[in-house]
């Protein structure tokens, strides 16, 4: 009796032991990616990463195909500080704010000199990284919004790719009115209350050299605004773009200039590889080009991308940390590029030659990159997200005039970042 | 002797309350009845009193989750900020005009579904399926139905409109045509569950008085308004109140419709109650709105509450 009581104790004793040293030995990291941001080829990264390191497993979990349902989703895990994920994909508009919220864990103590080990990524995703001198996150892929356009009827009719929007409405007019096909639309562009249309009221803001917050500050320009704001409506009532341009998300301008509905579109890097791809009526008609500028402005793109970063509340940080750099690393940049068709983070890899070899138009992308414009970085930009989108969208709509958007839009965001 | 039997009667009524009000007052029946109630008490304040409670409280604090700081106590700020927000005085008066159109609305068409299932059919089920599947139908479901039927392109109802002849209208790009599209689709959804409340009504009211009306030679008119629709007023009073609160709570159709657009001119008070702690996370803010929200229900139940007991 008492020796089959003291086997049991130590059987239970050694499986304790056995188990908890296999614990320590196996961490499960658990990333969370976005759905359009190619999960398939991830797990190939992933895959490499577990061969070199056998003590870590990498599950992914995927969900929303939006910025905002991903933010939506990430907002309930974080504020029930759930300790389920490790790493996480954020947009570029969110680290600022996930760091404010004490969400992440800052890079530092693991990335040694701060200063030379950003250096290495292109100045942009350097900045919107660093929040007070601390890494709050580090960068997965580039992107920058394009000027779409088709180059097969560009050639047609003898016109060259605009450098501002009045020659992009002259080519847009005189293209679409010599070609007589009631489906071919001007131009499209996100008119709808999404992220994508803060961009849209950006790209014509920024190219006349105006800021909206500078230093966590509102530095409002009006003027400038009630421009931004006409210049879309303008091409709404002249035609150039279709009436009903606030029902326009992202993804319905990719559809439309796919279908060869389209002469210019304003998109993200994500559409090119659609555009090529064997179902689309323009493979080899698409040229890409940096967004115009208005009339004596500089041109602007919006910085799109997308960076990893580590749960506060996650059980594994040092490891999550780890993966994370491996992810961040100019080499899984490489393989993304070629593998996924995700911009670089990186400036050398663009010009790589194997990249180029895959995705040729990269080396004309990386100066777009370069010269995009990060939107306002704030702990609150969710509330200046909606001020700005609904406001073009009602503008667009006709439920407003510029004058009366810039002013609705003016007082809003005083309240905001008062 | 009617009279003295009452009274003694009364009398004894007095006495028997007297006797067991004696009876609660000893300790150990008082006891009991405490430690009976005590579950159902309990339960009751977890779930209503302490949310309820949190609520007020936290609308008197700023407390926003993306900032990392804890709550401070804010007095009345965010109700005085709430009077200078433009988007809470739209959303408010647009909850205040989904509620003016569309609970008349779904009354009226609930009652003539009503009045048409409760005719002498031989086979009852199709017409009482027809008046279910609206009902039974999630809201969100029913919003993005009627989304794509009013889509300016691909949807059903400009389909119709141009093999009409007419041109076909961008619904969601107006204010006034996307409000006309949601209290629309409200009505629809809605009044099917007045209807199922009236019928059950209507098959109260027995069939006697009908036939002695016929009898003194009141018209069909005359029945309708003099028998059915004073003997309907319990019925239509409790669908009313249900579907006023459920109109002043207006979330899911307006937000799987137009997401409150074009602009925020078809936002509701739950929609924009929903933005500010959902989207934005502004704790505070959001709670100050739901507190005004749940007050005006309460307004609201009151005047039905008085409405039933004046008429009671």
């Amino acid at each position: 009796m008492t020796f089959n009581r003291t086997l049991k104790l130590l059987l239970a004793g050694a499986a304790v032991t056995l188990s908890a040293s296999a614990a320590m030995a196996q961490t499960n990291l658990r990333v969370f990616i976005s759905s359009q941001h190619r999960p398939d080829v991830w797990r190939k990264a992933f895959d490499m990463y577990e061969a070199k390191n056998p003590n870590v497993k990498v599950t992914i979990e995927t969900g929303g195909n939006t910025s905002e349902a991903q933010a939506q989703y990430l907002n309930t895990v974080m504020t029930a500080k759930d300790s389920s994920l490790d790493v996480m994909i954020l947009d570029v508009i969110r680290p600022a704010q996930y760091a404010a919220a004490g969400w992440t864990v800052p890079f530092n103590d693991v990335i040694g000199d701060v200063g030379a080990y950003m250096k290495r990524y292109l100045p942009a995703y350097a900045e919107a990284n660093t929040v007070d001198g601390k890494v709050v996150a580090l960068p997965a892929f580039a992107d920058a919004m394009f000027l779409y356009y088709r180059k097969d009827l560009l050639e047609k009719h003898g016109v060259q790719p605009p450098q501002t929007w009045d020659e992009l409405a002259a080519a847009a007019k005189k293209i679409t009115e010599a070609e007589k096909d009631p489906n071919l639309q001007g131009l499209s562009f996100q008119g709808k209350a999404i992220e994508g249309a803060v961009c849209t009221f950006l790209l014509p803001y920024w190219s006349m050299g105006k800021q909206l917050v500078s230093d966590g500050k509102l530095s409002f320009d009006k003027d400038a605004a009630v421009k931004s704001l006409k210049l879309w409506k303008d091409f709404v009532d002249q035609g150039v773009a279709k009436k009903n341009i606030a029902e326009v998300a992202t993804d319905d301008t990719r559809k439309e200039f796919q279908a060869g509905n389209v002469l210019f579109a304003v998109n993200w890097s994500y559409a090119w590889g659609q555009f090529q791809g064997a179902e689309s009526a323009v493979k080899d008609k698409v040229g890409v080009v940096k967004l115009p500028s208005v009339k004596g402005g500089q041109p602007a793109s919006c910085l799109g991308g997308w960076e990893w970063g580590v749960s506060a509340y996650s059980n594994n940080k040092t490891e999550a940390q780890k993966l994370v750099q491996y992810l961040s690393s100019p080499e899984t940049s490489e393989f993304m590029a070629i593998n996924a068709a995700l911009l670089p983070q990186f400036p050398e890899v663009y010009t790589d030659p194997d990249v180029t070899k895959a995705v040729p138009w990269f080396a004309s992308a990386r100066p777009v990159v370069e010269t995009a414009k990060a939107r306002p970085v704030t702990p609150r930009y969710n509330e200046v997200s909606e001020i700005i989108r609904t406001t073009i969208n009602g503008v667009l709509a006709g439920q407003a005039t510029p004058e009366e958007g810039a002013t609705q839009m003016e007082g809003r965001l005083r309240r905001v970042l008062r | 002797m009617a009279i003295a039997g009452e009274t003694t009667l009364a009398a004894r009524q007095d006495e028997n309350a007297t006797k067991r009000w004696v009876r609660f007052l000893d300790p150990s029946e008082r006891t009991l009845a405490v430690l009976l109630l005590m579950p159902a008490a309990l339960l009751l304040a977890l779930i209503i009193v302490y949310p309820v409670c949190r609520l007020v409280w936290t609308s008197f604090h700023n407390l926003s989750l993306t900032s990392g700081a804890p709550a401070t106590f804010a007095g009345i700020e965010n109700y005085t900020l709430m009077l200078e927000d433009p988007v809470f005085w739209e959303t408010t008066w647009n909850t205040v005009l989904i509620t003016l159109i569309t609970v008349p609305g779904a009354l009226l068409v609930g009652m003539a579904l009503a009045l048409m299932a409760n005719l002498p059919f031989k086979v009852k089920w199709p017409v009482r399926l027809s008046l279910l599947i609206p009902w039974a139908l999630p809201l969100s479901f029913a919003g993005l139905i009627f989304a794509w039927f009013f889509h300016s392109e691909y949807g059903v109802v400009n389909d119709v409109f141009r093999r009409l002849g007419f041109e076909g209208v961008i619904w969601f790009n107006s204010a006034s045509w996307a409000f006309a599209a949601i209290c629309l689709t409200i009505v629809w959804k809605t009044s099917s569950f007045m209807a199922l409340i009236i019928l059950a009504g209507l098959q109260t009211i027995p069939h006697s008085l009908y036939e002695a009306a016929e009898v003194d030679g009141a018209g069909r008119f005359r029945q309708f308004f003099e028998i059915t629709l004073p003997l309907l007023k319990p019925s239509i009073v409790v669908a009313l109140i249900f579907r006023t609160i459920t109109a002043l709570q207006t979330f899911d159709i307006p937000f799987t419709m137009t997401r409150g657009g074009p602009g925020t001119s078809t936002a509701t008070l739950a929609m924009y109650i929903h933005q500010n702690t959902v989207d934005f996370l502004d704790l505070g803010y959001g709670s100050a709105l739901a507190v005004v929200m749940f007050a005006l229900s309460m307004a609201v139940t009151a005047v039905y509450l008085r409405m039933i007991r004046a008429k009671g």
